[in-house]
């Protein structure tokens, strides 16, 4: 019986090759990208979970809500860890995980001839305890990394470092000098961190060597946290998580000196939930709302469902073709179960060859995905059974999604009328089902169709808001710590080219992931406030060389240390001063207490950060032993000749170091890279989903204009004219775009709506974007719609009434 | 065989109802081969479709093999249908999707006849009907007299008792028209009950009985060979 069911769906399939590789395309696409989100959705979802303690695993969050509201960090104060050890036992195994992000590593040569050979790296260099190998399962190859770290000074190499420092050589026993500061002995080589880790790890080094490296972490108080000192242990089987943290936060409330009002707390987040929560960072630098990958998913849902629909409507258009078969075979005996088993696995049959190419396409387009998404997916349906799984499901749900009406309308048949053939049972079968479907593709259409605008829209406002400062042709070159000084001697020579017009040393450019916070007092320091304010500190030349406008007063004069301020329009708003002049001269105390001074200066607001926050209180002073940075303004059409320049004026002053620059312009783009990732798959989602859509839209107009054939021809004879035939054709779509844009407009405003409001600082949702979102819509129907009616339109009428 | 009791048809579309059949009183035995004539739309394919239980009649009784079976559903008379009839129709209504021998193998697959029987079955009556040449054809690949004798060929594969024909040679020009007729003959020769609505006197010629059907009534029966009853 199956092998008959087959024969006759391959031959019918073969006989309607046109409506059957529209078919065919139309779900491989949708399944191809529906397999993709899959892939993507699954490798955001697995991160960290391979860990075998990773469902008792946490990190120590601090949650701290403020005057400027809640601000939530990952990092901890750095004598925690002791205490833990001594009073919370449950607590076990537990790390520290200190993260470096990069640094310069020299590599020491065994012999005098050969000059040491120094590289530049951007990604982090993680400072763990031997612990960190109790609590984590990372693959080590064998090595007893344990072991290997115990010993301060010690480093682990990841296999891609250990290829690019010590080409075929061994890397055990031989020294790397890392930042200039401290040599560490290479105790061996594990295979990289997978790419599906928020641990991402270069190299792993011992954590005592983290307190040569970065002066911070030598801090013993319990009131200072840095975000890159991250705690993570498990929590003992059986123990209680709730008694833990409270027991804990009692202890540090205890050493920990408290602001008044201030809300402070320990927490202790999940492992699981250190990839997806985006109030924390994470060392991989990168958070996923789960809502995205929700809306992805329903996004790949959405593009199978549009292609089924495509099915849905060619086979019940072409049930009157099939009329004929139906009526015999029922005549002859055939149940309806029978039929409908038939019909159902002619479906499946075409679904099963879509779901092959698909396949086939989704290996072809997965580099592409990587590398848009940055991402290191990979599959293999031969060895992966989620994917097999997930492409069964797929088989099953869309055979019966799209072939089960189709299956009904067809048995459904009486068997004498379906005989008849010109039945008008078989005619008027499924019309207006398939008008709902066609209305349900539009409506899909058009939400995709109008959330890309408004997501491009949105991205392009962070391209070309006004930030408040220039950030075009800035380059921003690292300065190493605490030794600005080299470079601030060579200033005349360093601003001595035709191309550079302007520079300043700085913490960091104004807006930056990098900001100090601290209290203040102001005036007459009397009043207490539970809020801080952002410390930028930079030199006499910061205003001039991001062109920031200066609204009252002057700049403040060239100093080494913290001796004049400058404030923002946020900061006097919040002290509840009205005019700037009212600023001036007042007195201003910040650091607790260790830096006082005058206001010399107000400065016109200007972004601190990504447009999704707000402007905060902005406190400007110098200090040179912050210098971290230094920012030259140049000619964009000069740029390489300048930072030859920049470079060899930079290599005199710091010839152990590497010279590295970022332009401004592209670390504020890599603030937006989430969005950015976003508004692409957006784009590509929606152009796919139209794509098919008018795969379906074209089978489904050229089947009707088949069968009316001879009406066309009837009306051509009786003088209609070319015209008003498209106009016949096109007018029901018309009305149906209009019904999917009444849908679609509310629905895609709403959810718009919702994720603009992620961003402080974001457009208004014009409705010229549905307007043209709908014309657009209708635009590509009644293309569609138009290429096969003029088809009709322009065929000879004589033919067409001759051929019935 | 079967016996039809007062047997009524009506068509109801939007307000206008036509009655097809009215008082329909027919009885046919085993191994008859009864014509059904008449002029148009006076209600013959209506009550061969009745007959042939692929229509219910509006009121009235239908007996088929001593069943009365007017309320059956749609199961129980495709059921019926697959084990004991055996439809010819003017247009062949061949499934063009199918071979020749596929065509006849089909109403096999749905009794669930095994395998090696099947191909047995199928190449015995298409040697029969003398179409085994053009076994892996399609339908559109053969004359109408051809795709005619298909058409039987897979009507009586299943060895049906009852025979059912509308105008199978209407379609058909007069020298394969009779060779058709010669096979429908042969066959109720050999056993098979036919029932036939036919246009043609010459094809009434091969039946033993004609029923006349005027605006849905049986006007006269005429008998022609009484031996045999
Ligand atoms: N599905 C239907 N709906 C409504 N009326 C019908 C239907 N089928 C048949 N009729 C009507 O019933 C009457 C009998 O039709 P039937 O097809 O039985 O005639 P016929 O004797 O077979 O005619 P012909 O020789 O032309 O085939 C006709 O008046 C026809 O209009
Ligand atoms: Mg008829």
């Amino acid at each position: 019986m199956l092998k008959n069911y087959i024969v006759v769906a391959l031959r019918t399939l073969r006989r309607n090759l046109g409506y059957t590789s529209l078919n065919v395309i139309g779900l491989a696409l949708g399944i191809t990208c529906s397999l993709l989100l899959f892939l993507v959705i699954r490798h955001e979802l697995s991160y960290d979970r391979f860990h075998s303690k990773a469902d008792r695993t946490y990190r120590i969050n601090v949650d701290r809500v403020t005057a400027n509201g809640p601000e939530n960090s990952a990092g901890t104060p750095f004598p925690m860890l002791a205490t833990i050890r001594a009073s919370l036992p449950e607590l076990t195994p537990a790390t520290h995980v200190f993260n470096e992000e990069g640094g310069t590593f020299t590599v020491l040569s065994t012999n005098d001839r050969e000059p040491p050979r120094k590289f530049r790296e951007e990604r982090p260099i993680l400072f763990v305890e031997p612990e960190f190998f109790d609590l984590f399962d990372f693959e080590t190859n064998g090595v007893n990394a344990r072991q290997a770290i115990k010993d301060v000074n010690t480093v682990l190499l990841t296999q891609s470092i250990a290829e690019k420092y010590f080409p075929g050589e061994n890397p055990v026993g031989r020294v790397i000098r890392m930042n200039n500061v401290v040599n560490l002995r290479v105790t061996g080589v594990i295979p990289d961190a997978p790419a599906n880790s928020d641990l991402p790890y270069l190299m792993l080094v011992d954590y005592e060597s983290s307190k040569t490296v970065n002066s911070f972490v030598t801090d013993d108080s319990w009131n200072s946290t840095y975000s890159n000192q991250q705690i993570y242990f498990a929590l003992a089987p059986g123990a209680s998580k709730t008694q833990a943290e409270d027991r804990l936060n009692e202890i540090a409330s205890k050493l920990r000196d408290r602001a008044p009002g201030e809300k402070y707390r320990y927490t202790f987040q999940p492992l699981s939930e250190v990839h997806f929560d985006e109030r924390y960072s994470n060392f991989n630098g990168r958070t996923v709302d789960k809502t995205t990958l929700w809306a992805l998913g329903l996004i790949g849902l959405f593009l199978v469902l549009v292609a089924s629909i495509n099915f849905v409507n060619l086979a019940t258009a072409q049930a009157l073709r099939r009329a004929k078969e139906v009526g015999m075979r029922k005549v002859l005996g055939a149940s309806k179960g029978q039929l409908m088993l038939q019909y159902l696995s002619e479906t499946g049959l075409i679904t099963l060859v879509a779901l092959v190419l698909s396949v086939m396409f989704a290996e072809l387009l997965l580099p592409y995905l990587n590398q848009l998404l940055e991402l290191e997916i990979q599959f293999s349906i031969a060895r992966d059974a989620q994917v097999a799984l997930f492409l069964l499901v797929v088989l099953v749900v869309v055979t019966l999604f799209a072939g089960f009406y189709p299956a009904l309308v067809l048995s459904g048949f009486q068997p004498i009328s379906a005989l008849k053939s010109k039945a008008t049972t078989a005619r008027a079968a499924g019309i207006p089902l398939r008008r709902a479907l066609v209305v349900l593709q539009f409506t899909i259409c058009q939400i995709l169709i109008i959330c890309t605008i408004i997501v491009h829209h949105q991205m392009e406002y962070f391209r070309s808001a006004s930030l408040g400062f220039d950030k075009e042709a800035v380059v921003v070159i690292p300065v190493p710590s605490g030794k600005a000084k080299d470079l601030m001697a060579l200033r005349p020579q360093l601003e001595a080219h035709s191309a550079v017009h302007a520079s300043t040393f700085a913490l960091s450019p104004p807006s930056s992931n990098i900001g100090l916070n601290t209290s203040f007092k102001y005036d007459d320091f009397s009043v207490e406030r539970n809020y801080s304010v952002n410390l930028k500190i930079g030199d006499e030349h910061y205003l001039k060389t991001f062109n920031i406008p200066l609204l009252a007063g002057r700049v403040y004069q060239k100093s080494d240390t913290i001796r004049e301020f400058m404030v923002n329009e946020t900061f006097l708003r919040h002290v509840g001063v009205k005019n700037p002049e009212e600023a001036l001269g007042k007195q201003l105390q910040v650091n607790g207490g260790q830096s006082t001074g005058k206001i010399v200066g107000v400065v016109k607001n200007f972004h601190l950060a990504s447009l999704r926050e707000e402007i905060q209180p902005v406190v400007m002073s110098t200090a040179t032993s912050f210098y971290f940075t230094y920012n030259v303004k140049i000619e964009q059409s000069e740029a390489k000749a300048a930072l030859a320049h920049l470079q060899r004026v930079w290599s005199t002053a710091y010839p152990d170091n590497v010279f590295y620059y970022d332009f401004l312009d592209d670390t504020i783009a890599r603030f937006y890279e989430g969005e950015e990732r976003q508004a692409h798959l957006f784009k590509i989602f929606s152009v796919i989903a139209i794509i098919i859509g008018c795969l379906g839209l074209y089978g489904l107009v050229s089947f009707m204009v088949a069968q009316r054939t001879k009406e066309v021809g009837v009306r051509k004879v009786l003088g209609a004219s070319s015209a008003s035939i498209v106009g016949l054709f096109s007018k029901d779509f018309a009305a149906l775009v209009l019904i999917a844009f009444l849908i679609a407009a509310p629905i895609s405003y709403y959810s718009m709506s919702k994720w603009l409001q992620d961003f402080t600082y974001r457009i208004d949702i014009g409705s010229w974007v549905f307007l043209a979102a709908g014309a657009l819509t209708l635009l590509i129907a009644l293309t569609t719609v138009s290429v096969q009616a003029l088809k009709a339109a322009f065929s000879n009428p004589v033919r067409a009434l001759k051929t019935e | 065989m079967l016996k039809t009791v007062n047997l009524q048809k009506k068509y109801t579309t939007d307000e206008v109802e036509t009655t097809a059949l009215v008082n329909v009183n027919l009885h046919v035995k085993q191994g008859e081969f009864l014509a059904i004539m008449g002029p148009s739309g006076c209600g013959k394919s209506t009550l061969l479709n009745i007959i042939g239980l692929l229509d219910n009649p509006t009121s009235g009784e239908f007996y088929f093999l001593d069943k009365e079976i007017s309320k059956f559903s749609e199961r129980q008379r495709a059921n019926l249908r697959k084990e004991h009839l055996g439809f010819v129709f003017q247009s062949f209504n061949l499934i063009d999707e199918l071979t020749v021998y596929e065509n006849v193998e089909l109403p096999l697959i749905y009794l669930k006849v095994g395998n090696a029987e099947r191909k047995q079955r199928v190449e015995q009556v298409l040697e029969q009907m003398q179409i085994a040449h053009r076994r892996n054809h399609f339908p559109q690949q053969l004359s109408g007299g051809q795709q005619q004798r298909v058409a039987i060929a897979r009507a009586v594969v299943s060895k049906p008792k009852l025979l059912l024909a509308d105008e199978p040679t209407g379609n058909l020009d007069s020298a394969h028209g009779q060779e058709v007729m010669q096979l429908l003959s042969t066959l109720n020769e050999q056993g098979t009950t036919i029932v036939m609505v036919t246009h043609s006197p010459t094809d009434a010629d091969y039946a033993h009985r004609i029923v006349n059907l005027f605006d849905g009534q049986i006007i006269s029966e005429n008998v022609k060979e009484l031996a045999i009853l």
